[in-house]
C-alpha cells in the first residue's frame, strides 16, 4: 500500500466489517481475498498499460473521498438536464441514493411473472448471483484490479434475474444519484435467462462531489437480449468508474450505449466475451465534454467461438482543456473463424488545448474472419462552416448543426428511438451551455 | 444593387483581383467569363466573405452598405447569395433541417416571423417540385451522394427558397450534362426579376444559351478587359480568350 486513497478504502473496509452484506456467507472470505489483492496492487497509475493515459492513484489522492454516508432527510432529485431525460420513458424505476436503494422513490411492483428484480443483499445466497460475482475473480486482468475494490467494499446494487422466455413488458430504469459527497460501491447482477429480453436504462446524477464505483455483471443466456442505454451525467468535482462484464451465450444479443457528459473523470470499462456462436454484441458510446473533463473508455471484446460479431463505436467532442480516451481490443481466438468485429473512434477537438488520445488494437488468431478498426481525431470543417453560414445561419449554430451531425452517427446505434431522441436533446443542450 | 470599384483582392498573400469595376443594376443578369485563374472565383467568394480572401484595396457596396463590415451569415440574411461550384456535402444534417435552419435564420436577422414546420413544409415542397427536387432527397443529408445535377438542382431549390437580392453563380453549369443544364437553367430563370441582380459565372459560353445574360464581362488576369452585351460570349466562344492576353484555355 504506497498511496492516502488505497489506504483510506482499506480503512473503509476495516470499519464496514460486518456491515456489509453477506457477512458470514462465502463472500466474506472473497471480500478479505479482495481487499489485500486491491492493497498490494494499490490504485491503477500511469506506469500500468492498462491505464496509461488515466492517473487514478494520482485523482483520488487529490479528491479523498470519505464513504459516503445515509442521506438524512428528503432527498431531492437535481434539477439537471439528466435528471429529467429519461422521465418521459414509463419504466419499472429504482433509485440508489448515495449508492443505497431508496424504497420510498422506486417503483417495482407490477413486475411480470418470471422477473425477479431484488437488491444485491438479498440474492447473494443464490448459487446464479455467486457465480456471477465468482466467475471472473481468478482470471481478471490488470484494468479490473479496480473491480477488487468494488467487491471489498460492494454495499448495494441491483440484481435481475428473468425466467426462460420471459419478456420485460417495459424498460427498468436505475437511478443513482449523489445526494451527499461520498464515495460509494455498487454491483448490479444482470441473467438473461434463454429466449429472454429486457431493456435497461441507466442514470447517474450528479449533486455533490462522488465517486461512484460501479461493476455490472451480466450473463445472457441462448437467444437473449438485453438493450441498455446509460447517462452518466455527475457533477464535475465527481468521478465516475463504471466496468460492464458481459458473457453471450449463442445468438444472444447486446446493445449497449453510453452517453457521456459529466464527471471531472470518468472511465467506462467493457468487457464482453463470447461463449456462444452466432452472438451480437454492439458496445457503443457518444460524449461531448469541456473545462478540465477526462473520460477514458476502455473496451475489450473476446471473440472466444466462431460467428459472433461485434461493434464499438465511440464518438466524441471536446471542448475547452478536455481529454478523451479510447483504448480498445478485439481478440480473435484461434478458433473463433467467421468473426465479424468492428471497432471505431472518433473524436472532434473544438479548442487547441482540447486533447484524445486514441489506441485501437485487433489481436486475431483465426484466418477467416473480418475484422476492422479505425481512430480519427479532428477538427470542424472551415469549409462546412462557411457553406453553412453562407446561407445565412450564424457561425454559432452552423457549428452547433455540424457538432451534432457529428455525434449523431453513433447516437443512432443507442437502443429505442425515444432514447436516442433524448440523446440528440442532451447533447443540443450541452452545445447550448458553451454558447452561453 | 452592387458597385465594385477598384477591387484589389489578395489570397494567400498573392494578389489575384487588380482593380476590378463593376456595376449591375436590380433586375439585371452579367456574366463574368474568363479562362482559368483569371479570379472569377476570387470574385464570388470575396463577395460571399470567404476567410483568406483579403481585400487589399476599393470598395464594394451592395444595396447602400458595405459588405466587408458584415460577416457572411449577415451578408446572407441581407441578400448575398454564392451558388457553389462544388456544394459542399454535409453528413448528418438533412437537406430539410438545413433548409429550415437556413432560412428561419434569415428572417430572424432580418426581423420577420419564422415559419413553423407546417408553412415550411408547404413552402419547400412547392419551391422543390418544378426543380425535381424529390422528398427522398430532401430527407438524405445535404448534398451527400448527390449526383453532380442533383447538387446544382439543390442550390437552386436554396437560392429560390432563400429568396436572395443577389444571385451569384459560380460555374454553376460545371459538371452537367445538357438534361441537368436546361433544368438549373429554368430554375434560375424562374427567379429573374424586376428586384434581383445576378452574376453568372462560367468559362463556357454554353449556359449563356440557357441563362441570357444581359451584360458580358470578361475578366482576365484580375481585371475586366472588356465589356459587352450578351454577343460578347458568343464572340469568345469562336476567338478564346487568347485575345484578352490570357493563355489558351
Amino acid at each position: 500500500m504506497n498511496d492516502k486513497a488505497t489506504a483510506s478504502f482499506v480503512t473503509a473496509f476495516e470499519t464496514a466489517g460486518n456491515a456489509l452484506p453477506g457477512a458470514g456467507s462465502w463472500l466474506a472470505r472473497r471480500r478479505a481475498d479482495a481487499i489485500k489483492a486491491f492493497a498490494q496492487a494499490g490504485l491503477p497509475h500511469r506506469r500500468l498499460e492498462d491505464w496509461k493515459y488515466t492517473d487514478l492513484r494520482q485523482a483520488l489522492d487529490k479528491a479523498a473521498f470519505a464513504p459516503a454516508p445515509e442521506h438524512k432527510g428528503a432527498v431531492i432529485l437535481p434539477e439537471t438536464r439528466g435528471a429529467v431525460a429519461f422521465a418521459g420513458i414509463d419504466a419499472h424505476k429504482l433509485v440508489f441514493v448515495n449508492g443505497r436503494f431508496h424504497e420510498g422513490l422506486s417503483d417495482m411492483a407490477r413486475l411480470p411473472k418470471g422477473v425477479e428484480l431484488h437488491r444485491l443483499a438479498d440474492v447473494l445466497s443464490e448459487q446464479w448471483a455467486k457465480a456471477l460475482i465468482e466467475r471472473r475473480m481468478d482470471e481478471a486482468r490488470q484494468a479490473e484490479n479496480i473491480v477488487e475494490l468494488n467487491t471489498a467494499l460492494m454495499a448495494d446494487g441491483m440484481a435481475l434475474r428473468i425466467r426462460k422466455g420471459v419478456r420485460l413488458d417495459k424498460p427498468l430504469h436505475l437511478v443513482f444519484v449523489a445526494a451527499d459527497a461520498g464515495a460509494s460501491h455498487t454491483r448490479n447482477l444482470v441473467l438473461l435467462e434463454e429466449g429472454t429480453e429486457a431493456s435497461i436504462l441507466e442514470s447517474h446524477l450528479g449533486g455533490k462531489a462522488a465517486l461512484a464505483d460501479i461493476v455490472t455483471d451480466i450473463e445472457l443466456d441462448a437467444d437473449a437480449t438485453l438493450l441498455h442505454a446509460k447517462l452518466q451525467d455527475e457533477t464535475a468535482d465527481s468521478v465516475h468508474l463504471s466496468t460492464l462484464r458481459a458473457t453471450l451465450a449463442g445468438k444472444a444479443r447486446l446493445g449497449s450505449f453510453t452517453l457521456t457528459l459529466g464527471c471531472g473523470l470518468s472511465r467506462a470499462q467493457n468487457f464482453i466475451r463470447f461463449a456462444g456462436e452466432g452472438a451480437h454484441a454492439s458496445v457503443d458510446g457518444a460524449y461531448a465534454l469541456r473545462a478540465k473533463q477526462h473520460f477514458d473508455t476502455f473496451s475489450v471484446v473476446d471473440h472466444a467461438v466462431p460467428g459472433c460479431t461485434s461493434h464499438t463505436m465511440f464518438k466524441g467532442v471536446l471542448d475547452g482543456e478536455a481529454e478523451g480516451v479510447f483504448q480498445g481490443k478485439v481478440i480473435v481466438r484461434p478458433d473463433a473463424q467467421k468473426t465479424d468485429g468492428r471497432q471505431m473512434t472518433q473524436a472532434l477537438l473544438l479548442s487547441r488545448d482540447a486533447s484524445m488520445n486514441a489506441k485501437p488494437e485487433l489481436e486475431i488468431y483465426a484466418d477467416d474472419v473480418q475484422c476492422a478498426h479505425g481512430s480519427t481525431v479532428g477538427e470542424l470543417s472551415k469549409d462546412a462552416i462557411f457553406y453553412l453560414r453562407s446561407r445565412g445561419i450564424p457561425d454559432a449554430e452552423a457549428r452547433r448543426l455540424l457538432v451534432l451531425a457529428f455525434l449523431d452517427e453513433a447516437i443512432e446505434l443507442a437502443p429505442h428511438e425515444k432514447v436516442r431522441e433524448i440523446f440528440r436533446d442532451l447533447v443540443s443542450g450541452w452545445f447550448g451551455e458553451a454558447a452561453s | 444593387m452592387l458597385e465594385i470599384r477598384n477591387l484589389h483582392a489578395k489570397v494567400d498573400g498573392k494578389e489575384i483581383l487588380k482593380g476590378i469595376d463593376l456595376d449591375i443594376r436590380a433586375g439585371e443578369v452579367h456574366a463574368i467569363m474568363g479562362p482559368n485563374g483569371s479570379g472569377k472565383s476570387t470574385l464570388s467568394y470575396v463577395l460571399a466573405g470567404r476567410e483568406g480572401y483579403e481585400v487589399t484595396e476599393g470598395t464594394i457596396r451592395f444595396k447602400g452598405r458595405d459588405p466587408m463590415e458584415m460577416g457572411v451569415d449577415e451578408r446572407a440574411a441581407a441578400g448575398v447569395f454564392l451558388a457553389f461550384q462544388y456544394p459542399l456535402e454535409i453528413p448528418g444534417v438533412t437537406t430539410m433541417t438545413f433548409l429550415k435552419t437556413a432560412l428561419n435564420a434569415q428572417r430572424k436577422a432580418r426581423g420577420e416571423e419564422e415559419l413553423d414546420a407546417v408553412r415550411f413544409l408547404k413552402l419547400v415542397r412547392e419551391k422543390a417540385k418544378p426543380l425535381n427536387v424529390t422528398d427522398d432527397m430532401l430527407k438524405r443529408a445535404l448534398n451527400v451522394g448527390y449526383s453532380g445535377g442533383e447538387k446544382k438542382r439543390a442550390e437552386v431549390l436554396q437560392m429560390s427558397l432563400l429568396e436572395p437580392a443577389l444571385c451569384v453563380l459560380d460555374e454553376t453549369d460545371s459538371g452537367l450534362d445538357i438534361d441537368a443544364l436546361k433544368t438549373v437553367a429554368e430554375g434560375v430563370n424562374a427567379l429573374r426579376s424586376p428586384e434581383r441582380a445576378m452574376i453568372v459565372i462560367t468559362h463556357y459560353q454554353r449556359l449563356l444559351d440557357y441563362i441570357v445574360p444581359d451584360v458580358v464581362h470578361v475578366l482576365s488576369k484580375g481585371r475586366i478587359v472588356k465589356t459587352g452585351g450578351k454577343e460578347l460570349a458568343l464572340e469568345l466562344e469562336k476567338s478564346g480568350y487568347a485575345a484578352y492576353g490570357a493563355d489558351a484555355a
